[in-house]
């Protein structure tokens, strides 16, 4: 909470480094219960299938593939909604894995849920057409065209693969964002469509059964938290606080700070490193939300964010007018001090990816000379508010080190020439590091190159913490 | 997540499904093949129709494949009411994705007076599971109805779907109207 932290600002004491580790501690037990939910959820959902006498399918050849059909969808849409969940933006997923791990997993489970449930519609087509002597495609068109509710669960089927399908597309960056969010928004649909099939051929769900009432409550949970975290929340919170740009300052060439103001912003909590989802309502951005770190820890007032002119939504930020109405879902992310697992920080950004670290290393809990703060910058233009952390580093008695100038040529180090040609290293640069948290924000593979030289000192997973600039 | 906890997820997932494979033992061993004549005799549709047929669990009555009737012909006709022949019937056989479905009508003094399964779903042991529940609540409802124009059972529509073509056909060879 920000209020106890600036009570608990002083010299490196015990009782200080106490709080830390039970912090780090308490998120390591929350990260415990969850994931065991998740391995106890695909446990419960195998319990109900063999209590229903599933193992039964497996007594002889001819049902086996019916049987692992059944498997393979229940299993699959089980992970299926932990996949919603894990997209859900629930605060607590957040506040203990933080939303860019999150979705990591998320896009993890995408391609398995995908082909776990490919198996289920074709294992079915095959063990159904054998039981009717049909052949799989004729008994595909026998569901499609006789089943209650087979029709609208191949659409699905087809709907899933369009999604997983784009996404793993817009990975390698040749569709537009845009694009594949209205086709994400597809999965919803998906899974409503699939929903019906479920209950009405789905012999595991049949009235009165354990399995209804627990997949039930498996469904009402998942689509409520969407609803609510993802809807409702979002909705309410930029209703309430009546958030509007009041300051659009240009930072270098392309380069602009927003500040906004609004009504009980410190109800928000949000903290330094954190990022909410923007929605700017002028005629020409209202209908697209952009994700930006704020710039500056928040006052309780006002919220910054610096923006660079990455894509056609960021240069129209250069437009904006003081007064224009903006709505947000967030805040969002673990890239903030609640993260700390030790009393020492380093924090490393390169060009825009400076705007997380400046408010984090304002928003952190420091004690004097346990802070080192490396800035890296391709030219001198590329050196957005270093003043402001230039005069926060001497306000905490960070020490700073800048790395400006292009990166040696065949070499791969995020170091800049000049500094490796000094021969500096990330541990010459600071010297603390080994029992510091790392903090690093700036391009994927620069943000890469600096995660292997800190495993290369062997710094632990925990202790390493990255902002990643990607959806 | 920590190796301990990881361990005790596996240990906790795996007691959570032993407890299922618990729960569904008895289905499991029921349907194993040297149980399953020791199973027979719960029936609650072997019917007065077809005294000396044997019926199974799920109602269903072995078919000789000599003497099986072809659909919609009357199996043993006797008098006329009405337009309506008593007797006993077979309706057609109705294919589905779970096995067949056959039932035979049995039409005394002018009314629909039994329903007897001859075949049912039994493509795997759920289809049985769910037939055996579905049939006697389907015959209860013909019965009620005089009539193959009865709801669907929850959860077994196949049965009830097929349960209802081949009894309206048997009623159709009846010349029953209702």
């Amino acid at each position: 909470m920000p209020s106890s932290r600036t009570e608990r600002r002083s010299p490196a004491t015990p009782a200080r480094a106490v709080a830390i580790k039970r912090g780090y501690k308490a998120r390591l037990r929350r990260g415990d219960l969850l994931e065991t939910i998740v391995y106890f959820s695909v446990a419960i959902v195998l319990a109900l299938f063999l209590a229903d006498g599933g193992a039964t399918y497996f007594l002889n050849i001819k049902d086996v593939t019916t049987g692992l059909g059944i498997v393979t969808g229940l299993v699959g849409s089980d992970l299926l909604l932990v996949m919603l969940v894990l997209a859900a933006r629930i605060p607590v997923i957040d506040r203990t894995f933080g939303h860019d791990k999150a979705l990591a997993l998320h896009r993890k489970l995408g391609k398995p849920v995908l082909y776990l449930i490919l198996a289920h519609m074709l294992l079915l087509m095959i063990g159904y057409g054998i039981a009717q002597g049909l052949n799989p495609l004729a008994e595909a068109i026998d569901m499609i065209v006789n089943q209650q509710d087979m029709s609208i669960a191949f659409i699905s089927m087809g709907l899933l693969i369009l999604v997983v399908v784009t996404s793993l597309v817009i990975v390698r960056k040749k569709l537009s964002y845009e694009f594949w969010y209205v086709v994400h928004l597809l999965s919803y649909a998906a899974v409503l469509l699939a929903l019906p099939h479920q209950f009405t051929q789905g012999s595991m769900f049949a009235e009165g059964t354990w399995a209804r009432g627990y997949w039930m409550a498996l469904y009402a949970g998942a689509l409520a938290a969407i609803t609510i975290y993802r809807v409702i929340i979002p909705v309410a919170s930029s209703l309430r606080h009546d958030l509007r740009v009041s300051e659009v300052v240009v930072e270098a060439p392309g380069v602009v700070s927003i500040t906004m103001r609004g009504r009980n912003l410190e109800v928000l909590r949000a903290q330094g490193g954190q990022f909410f989802n923007w929605r700017f309502w002028n005629a020409r951005m209202w209908w697209d939300a952009h994700p930006y770190s704020l710039s500056a820890h928040p006052d309780g007032r006002s919220l910054r964010i610096t923006v660079r002119d990455l894509g056609a939504g960021s240069s129209r930020l250069l437009q904006l007018t003081p007064g224009t109405r903006v709505s947000f879902e967030g805040p969002y992310g673990l890239f903030t001090d609640e993260a700390r697992t030790t009393t020492k920080a380093v924090f490393v950004g390169a060009g825009i990816g400076i705007t997380p670290i400046r408010a984090l290393l304002e928003g952190s809990d420091l004690a004097p000379h346990e802070a080192t703060v490396i800035l890296r910058g391709s030219d001198d233009t590329d050196v957005y508010l270093w003043q402001e952390t230039y005069d926060l580093c001497v306000e905490k008695a960070a020490s700073l080190r800048v790395l400006v100038g292009h990166r040696p040529r065949g070499i791969n180090t995020w170091l800049s020439a000049e500094a490796y040609g000094k021969g500096e290293t990330l541990l010459s640069l600071a010297p603390q590091i080994k029992e510091s948290d790392l903090y690093i924000c700036g391009p994927t593979p620069w943000t890469e190159l600096v995660i292997r030289d800190a495993q290369r000192l062997g710094l632990k997973e925990h202790q390493i913490h990255a902002e990643r600039f990607d959806f | 997540m920590r190796a301990g906890t990881a361990f005790f997820a596996g240990l906790g997932s795996a007691a959570i499904i032993a407890v299922g494979w618990q729960a569904g033992v008895g289905t499991l061993v029921s349907s194993l093949p040297q149980s399953q004549a020791a199973a027979s005799g719960t029936t609650t549709t072997a019917a007065s129709g077809t005294a000396g047929t044997g019926a199974d669990e799920w109602g269903n009555v072995p078919t000789d494949p000599l003497t099986t009737p072809a659909a919609d012909a009357p199996a043993a006709p006797a008098a006329a009411t009405g337009g309506v022949t008593n007797g006993t019937f077979d309706g057609a056989v109705i294919n589905t994705r779970y096995g067949a479905q056959q039932v035979q009508v049995v039409v005394a003094g002018g009314k629909l007076t039994d329903v007897v399964v001859l075949q049912t779903q039994t493509a795997d042991r759920k289809s049985q599971q769910i037939s055996s529940r579905a049939n006697p609540i389907l015959r209860e409802e013909a019965l009620t109805a005089q009539s193959a124009k009865i709801a669907n059972v929850s959860g077994a529509t196949y049965t009830s779907q097929s349960y209802m073509q081949s009894l309206q056909s048997a009623l159709d060879a009846a010349g029953f109207t209702g």
